[in-house]
């Protein structure tokens, strides 16, 4: 896996690539706490290079749209590939995490 | 009936090489892209079960199983000699919960629920024994 974090203004965006799975998660966990730890309000998951997620990826995926909400922030995602949009669906975290065909277009919802 | 069996400690390291090891059977046995992609899918979420809740502090062997067969279907085993744990026990979570009462526990049993055609759970001797089967359409 690899994380590719870049910001535009106050919009940051996390691309993340190859697998997210029970042990590459970790990984994520950390760069998204050391993120936290400043005031950001405004997340983007870029997705298009993320080939695979398991309930690892997920709980991760969950804790951070909780704790964005806590903080009055907005988090959305981009850019889902078929299979990745599948586990999203399944579980039901479609609906919790806005999720947007175009980074662009994740951007504009977070302006 | 034969069967291929690979076994590892029962840790998250051995992950990645007992899902190369059951989508390279899958695979022999000509599932689509997707297919595969969901297989790999329910193997980890049940392997990662067998981690966490089978060897606490105490790792021991897994033994996946993938039976061998004229059958374009898939069927694969994990076996492990943990505390006798059925997942499938698991009540599903509420997927359609607002985000504030969202638990993600029991999400990786409600996806092998979702992405397999038959799963079942047995203990023999000290064994736990998660059967899964995947069509092959």
């Amino acid at each position: 896996m690899e994380i590719v974090v870049t910001n535009e203004s106050d919009i940051f965006v996390f691309a993340i690539r190859g697998r997210l799975d029970a042990v590459t998660v970790p990984e994520l966990e950390e760069r998204i706490n050391q993120w936290f730890e400043q005031s950001g309000t405004k997340l983007v998951f870029d997705l298009d290079g993320l080939d695979y997620i398991s309930s690892a990826g997920l709980r991760v995926f969950l804790t951070t749209a909780k704790k964005m909400k806590a903080r009055d922030g907005k988090l959305c995602m981009a850019r889902l590939r078929d299979n990745v949009k599948d586990v999203f669906t399944i579980s039901g975290f479609i609906a919790l995490i806005p999720a947007f065909e175009t980074l662009g277009a994740a951007q504009d919802a977070l302006q | 009936m034969s069967m291929l069996i690979k076994q590892m400690p029962g840790r998250v390291e051995s992950l990645h090489e007992l899902l190369t090891f059951i989508r390279t059977e899958a695979n022999k046995k000509g599932f689509s892209e997707d297919a595969l992609n969901r297989i790999e899918l329910v193997a980890e979420e049940a392997l990662v079960n067998v981690f966490v809740h089978g060897h606490a502090g105490n790792p021991g062997q897994v033994e996946v199983r993938c039976l061998i067969s004229d059958n374009p279907s898939l069927t694969v085993e994990i076996h492990d000699k943990g505390v006798s744990f059925d997942p499938l026990s698991l009540p599903d979570p509420d997927v359609e919960t607002e985000l504030s009462k969202r638990k993600i526990g029991g999400m990786g049993v409600f996806l092998i629920r979702k992405m397999t055609d038959g799963v079942s759970y047995r203990r023999e001797g000290d064994n736990n024994i998660l059967t899964m089967t995947f069509l092959n359409r």
